[in-house]
């Protein structure tokens, strides 16, 4: 498991991305993480010291594990280009066109009326 | 696995599980271009939620509950989330109409 900066784990998740075209599957995990052993939280509870939260993100296509963990303050940033690799890479999903919708409704009801010719 | 059919509903219950237990839940996103299906997972260990979907739209409304996660995660979860975009417009309104009625 390769743990990166945010930087070079958003360049290595468009890679992956990129790779997995063709066959292939992106994996991304979102977890709350304080990123401390068991011990040391409750040491720190006992303490009475605030526990700081990150978040992890993991990303993998089946091969290769990356992660990196984002605090409170870079998670806008983050969060922000995370969205932008989203959009560029998930362009094989449906469009839905309500104009198809009124196509295909216009084209039954020719079929309807052509198939059922009334000749007395 | 329980699929939930509607996107407002699989919102809301994923965000009640991570608030009751913050520390074991996690959100999982699984992406397949070649199939061109895409699906959540929302489970605390206990509880799964799970949502598929093939649909453009779909990404948009998961963009929004990535950032929802993201704030509650990063911030805790006692953070104010409301739709964090939607937050962030109301704020930005009520201050240029502050400005106004000064004038």
């Amino acid at each position: 498991m390769v743990l990166l900066q945010p930087d070079p784990f958003l360049n290595e998740l468009t890679s992956m991305f990129e790779h997995s075209t063709e066959k292939g599957t992106v994996w991304v995990t979102l977890k709350r993480s304080s990123l401390k052993s068991k011990v040391q939280r409750n040491k720190m509870a006992a303490a009475g010291e605030p526990l700081e939260y990150r978040c992890l993100i993991r990303a993998t296509n089946g091969k290769k594990t990356i992660s990196t963990s984002v605090g409170p303050k870079d998670h806008q940033r983050f969060q922000a280009s995370y969205a932008t690799i989203l959009k560029a890479h998930m362009t094989s999903l449906k469009k839905r066109e309500r104009k198809d919708k009124k196509k295909v409704a216009g084209a039954d009801k020719k079929e309807g009326g052509s198939k059922k010719p009334k000749r007395a | 696995m329980v699929y939930i059919t509607s996107w407002d509903e699989f919102v809301e219950r994923s965000a009640q599980l991570f608030r009751a237990d913050p520390d074991s839940t996690r959100y999982v996103m699984k992406y397949r271009h070649c199939d061109g299906k895409l699906v959540l997972k929302v489970t605390d260990d206990k509880e799964c939620l799970k949502f598929k979907t093939d649909q453009a739209q779909d990404a948009k409304k998961m963009e929004k509950l990535n950032n929802i996660f993201f704030t509650l995660m990063s911030r805790g979860p006692d953070a104010d989330v409301s739709e964090v975009t939607g937050k962030e417009q109301t704020e930005a309104q009520s201050g240029k109409k502050g400005r106004g009625r000064k004038q």
